[in-house]
């Protein structure tokens, strides 16, 4: 066992206890965890400072104004309904197409109007918010996945997850959903996840229920050795909603939407530890190079230079 | 490793057990209970409600004899004033002076009762004293030794035999015990008891005083305490007979005779009221019972230590009441820190941070098998009906309110079933974690919709495996008795969680989470 230890230590793979005690607890000043717990303020927060978000469509911030967000949806025929304070995707629910008051989920499982209703009263009464307080349900437009993409995805919308430490980015992988995982980007419900090269935006290794994997399980197509579109820019927002929440320690979720390109879709706090996994590589020699070397007062298009230096040496084997 | 963490749990796990070695090495206090048989803790707790005039409220004390030894005798007065009469024998406590408002007076003692019964006389000859003779064998309107049935009972069942006096005894008890059925709500007359052939216990010793009386035998009636650990005591009667120079003990419905039960207490002899009155409005009392596992002189080096310092602070001086509850509140640290060590050392994932605690808290009282079978049976209920529920599509507060009423059902369902199959107080003394369990349902049935079964089973499994390593804890005679003995241990225990809290390193659990890391053949790549 101690030799165990001993490998995941010098492959400085970075445990739960770790993160928790070295890094959001101190990175993460508990006043700021409203700008990325509350996704609305997120939104509100990223718009004022001219980052990309997914469109919000209605929101509903009591039972009595979930008859109205339907309403207001029905110039849609897809959209996304979700908890303002949901964590790990829990209380999402997708709509691709709707037939008068039926719609369609991924999965081609149909429901009615009242089910809508229902998750959504669901969301309001804090059924998926952490600590169950009462929550905020609101409606965002169904980002579509990027044609370059779609070879490499099922059901649902592939997301590109950063890992942002104290400004820079230090490491990131792609969230690829499957059939199993019912459209959502979970590694543990199933979905794969690849790693990709901070500084060439290609994928270098990907897992399924952590085991490596060269193709989707679905579609068959190889997903290591792949470009992610448009990643600079996904990059860069990541870096640039980082800054806006002031956390130290962020994972920001990016999606490369069809049409409008690079979207930070949420930023989480705490973030999970499997992007190790996905990429092969630990998080605590990055995290250590970027505590050696980042200067107080660097502009993010320098940051983002350093991440991806970082990455490379990590990759090349030259981080201590 | 976090260092501040790491020094300030190592000077508070230093400071705890410091105390707890000068306890043990200076003062000698014992760590381990010595598991002696038969000594009890008994505590007379009276509530008195006077209006203002002057009256007095006496209890039966317990006296010193072959089969029972009594010390640490100690009472609280609140405004009156207490004292102890002592009549042929008899000693009876009497808090007297103005009963204004209600008065909380309590009464408590040691007592050691004896587990090898006396012999039985074998100089029968003996005459009784005079006094014992005078009081004890007249025909009264209580013990109508007098009247004509017991007068021909007696000579046609048991005829004097001066050769075998204990045999004569013998036979007049054999008699009630048999031939008298005992109810409950029977009659407490000698007499009356008599002729139905029915008697409360009261009723069946009075008669088998009166017997005794027109045998011949001095007699009279004893009351006092069955002792049964962790439940109040409950009180009881049953008669003497004097022969060969002492009162013999038997009882027509506890069935012994020439000596005490190992878990009777005598109180009061020559009556059957422990607790008597005047001048009051309303009284009402009862005995609370603890089973000490420190003999009299350890209880003694808790209760009143060389120093004065810890005298003060000895949670044995305590009443028995407060003793009961704090002995089960000083393990909750304890458990603490095996939840600590399961989620953070090993990584597993619970329901709710502390669930598994109080799971474990409440099933304390019962055999494991059976409590995890009946916690299981609730969830289980619960999530069925959790599936009803969702097609139902409520709002969450009256979904949850619905749970909560479906858990209290088969709790209420399962106390019903416990009673048939004589499982007594069942769930008695347990304030059973209703709400708890309600929102462990919902938890289980939202993280299987979000995570799938197999996530939410693992969970629960993982739960459940916390609350049967807490279990023990609850249970084991020695670690009560070292937490209670010794709070400093508390001090210990937040040195060690404050350590756990700074561990930086890996969870057993990520060993395998990244155990692509640990093949030998993927450390080239890297």
């Amino acid at each position: 066992m101690t030799t165990f230890v001993g490998r995941l230590r010098a492959a400085g793979v970075l445990g739960m206890n770790r993160r928790n005690a070295v890094y959001t607890l101190h990175w993460n000043p508990r006043r700021f965890y409203p700008r990325v717990d509350d996704k609305l303020e997120t939104k509100r927060l990223l718009r004022e400072a001219g980052i990309p978000t997914a469109p919000v469509l209605a929101v509903a911030r009591l039972h009595s104004e979930v008859r109205r967000m339907l309403r207001e949806l029905d110039s849609y025929s897809s959209f996304v309904i979700k908890p303002a304070h949901g964590a790990m995707g829990n209380g999402i629910l997708v709509v691709f197409e709707r037939d008068g008051d039926w719609f369609r989920r991924p999965g081609g499982r149909w429901i009615d109007r009242r089910a809508l209703f229902y998750h959504s009263a669901s969301i309001i009464s804090g059924a998926y918010a952490l600590g169950g307080q009462p929550d905020v349900a609101f409606a965002e437009e169904r980002l579509e996945v990027h044609p370059e993409l779609v070879a490499i995805t099922t059901e649902g919308v592939p997301d590109v997850r950063v890992i942002v430490y104290r400004g820079v980015p230090v490491m990131s992988m792609t969230r690829l959903p499957t059939q199993r995982s019912r459209g959502r980007a979970n590694l543990h419900q199933g979905a794969v996840g690849a790693g990709i090269e901070l500084d060439t935006g290609r994928t270098n290794h990907a897992v399924l229920d952590g085991k490596p994997v060269p193709v989707h399980p679905d579609t068959q197509e190889g997903v290591v050795g792949r470009p992610i579109p448009e990643f600079a820019r996904a990059l860069e927002i990541a870096v640039r909603a980082t800054d806006e929440t002031q956390l130290g320690y962020v994972g920001a979720d990016v999606v490369i939407d069809a049409h409008h390109g690079p979207l930070i879709l949420e930023l989480n706090a705490r973030p999970g530890l499997a992007i190790q996994v996905a990429n092969r590589m630990g998080l605590v020699p990055r995290l250590e190079a970027v505590d050696e070397r980042v200067r107080p007062g660097m502009a993010w298009p320098d940051r983002i230079a350093l991440g991806c230096e970082i990455a490379r040496l990590a990759r090349e084997g030259e981080l201590a | 490793m976090n260092r501040a963490a790491a020094v300030t749990g190592s000077v508070l796990v230093a400071l705890g057990l410091s105390i707890f070695a000068w306890k043990t090495l200076v003062l000698q206090l014992p760590v381990l209970p010595s598991n002696v048989e038969n000594l009890w803790r008994v505590e007379l707790e009276i509530e008195a409600r006077g209006t203002g005039q002057r009256g007095s409220v006496r209890a039966a004390l317990p006296s010193p004899d072959p089969e029972q030894e009594v010390f640490d005798e100690r009472q609280t007065s609140d405004r009156l004033v207490f004292t102890i009469r002592t009549e042929r024998g008899q000693r009876t406590g009497v808090w007297s002076g103005r009963f204004d408002g209600v008065h909380s007076i309590s009464q408590g003692f040691r007592v050691q009762l004896s587990e090898t019964p006396p012999a039985l006389p074998t100089e029968l000859s003996q005459r009784p004293p005079k006094e014992i003779a005078e009081a004890y064998t007249k025909s009264t309107s209580r013990f109508p030794s007098d009247a004509p049935e017991i007068r021909e009972l007696v000579s046609s069942v048991a005829p004097p035999a001066p050769n075998d006096p204990l045999g004569q005894m013998r036979t007049l008890l054999g008699y009630v015990t048999d031939e008298i059925l005992t109810v409950a709500t029977g009659s407490d007359d000698a007499l009356l008891t008599l002729s139905s052939g029915e008697g409360s216990p009261l009723g069946k010793s009075r008669l088998l005083v009166s017997l005794l009386r027109a045998a011949g035998f001095p007699a009279r009636i004893a009351a006092g305490l069955r002792l049964r650990a962790e439940k109040d005591a409950r009180e009881t009667v049953w008669a003497e007979g004097w022969l060969g120079g002492r009162w013999l003990p038997l009882s027509p419905t506890l069935g012994f005779f020439g000596a005490r039960p190992p878990d009777l207490l005598l109180l009061k002899f020559g009556s059957d009221t422990l607790i008597d009155e005047t001048g009051l409005e309303a009284i009402s009392s009862r005995y609370r019972v603890l089973r000490e596992s420190l003999d009299a002189k350890e209880v003694a080096s808790f209760m009143v230590p060389s120093n004065p310092l810890l005298a003060a602070v000895s949670l044995y001086r305590l009443p028995v009441g407060s003793q009961a509850a704090l002995r089960i509140l000083l393990i909750l640290p304890l458990g603490a820190l095996i939840i600590s060590i399961f989620r953070n050392l090993v990584g597993l994932r619970t329901f709710g941070t502390f669930m598994p605690l109080l799971i474990a808290l409440a099933l304390r009282e019962l055999p494991l098998s059976l409590g995890l079978s009946l916690v299981g049976s609730v969830i289980t209920l619960g999530i069925v009906s959790r599936l009803f529920l969702d097609r139902l599509q409520l709002l969450l507060v009256p979904r949850l309110g619905v749970l909560l009423c479906v858990v209290v059902l088969a709790i209420t369902a399962q106390s019903l079933f416990g009673r048939s199959y004589e499982v007594k107080d069942l769930f008695a003394s347990v304030l059973f974690p209703v709400v708890i369990l309600t929102m462990l349902i919902e938890r289980f049935s939202i993280t299987s919709a979000e995570e799938g079964l197999g996530a939410a089973v693992r969970r629960l499994g993982s739960s459940t495996l916390i609350a049967m390593c807490i279990y023990p804890a609850f249970r084991f005679e020695a670690l009560d008795h070292l937490m209670f003995g010794f709070p400093e241990l508390v001090i210990s225990i937040m040195g060690l969680l404050v350590a756990i809290g700074g561990y930086t390193g890996y969870r057993l659990a990520e060993l395998w989470r990244f155990r692509s890391f640990t093949r030998p053949s993927d450390e080239a790549g890297l």
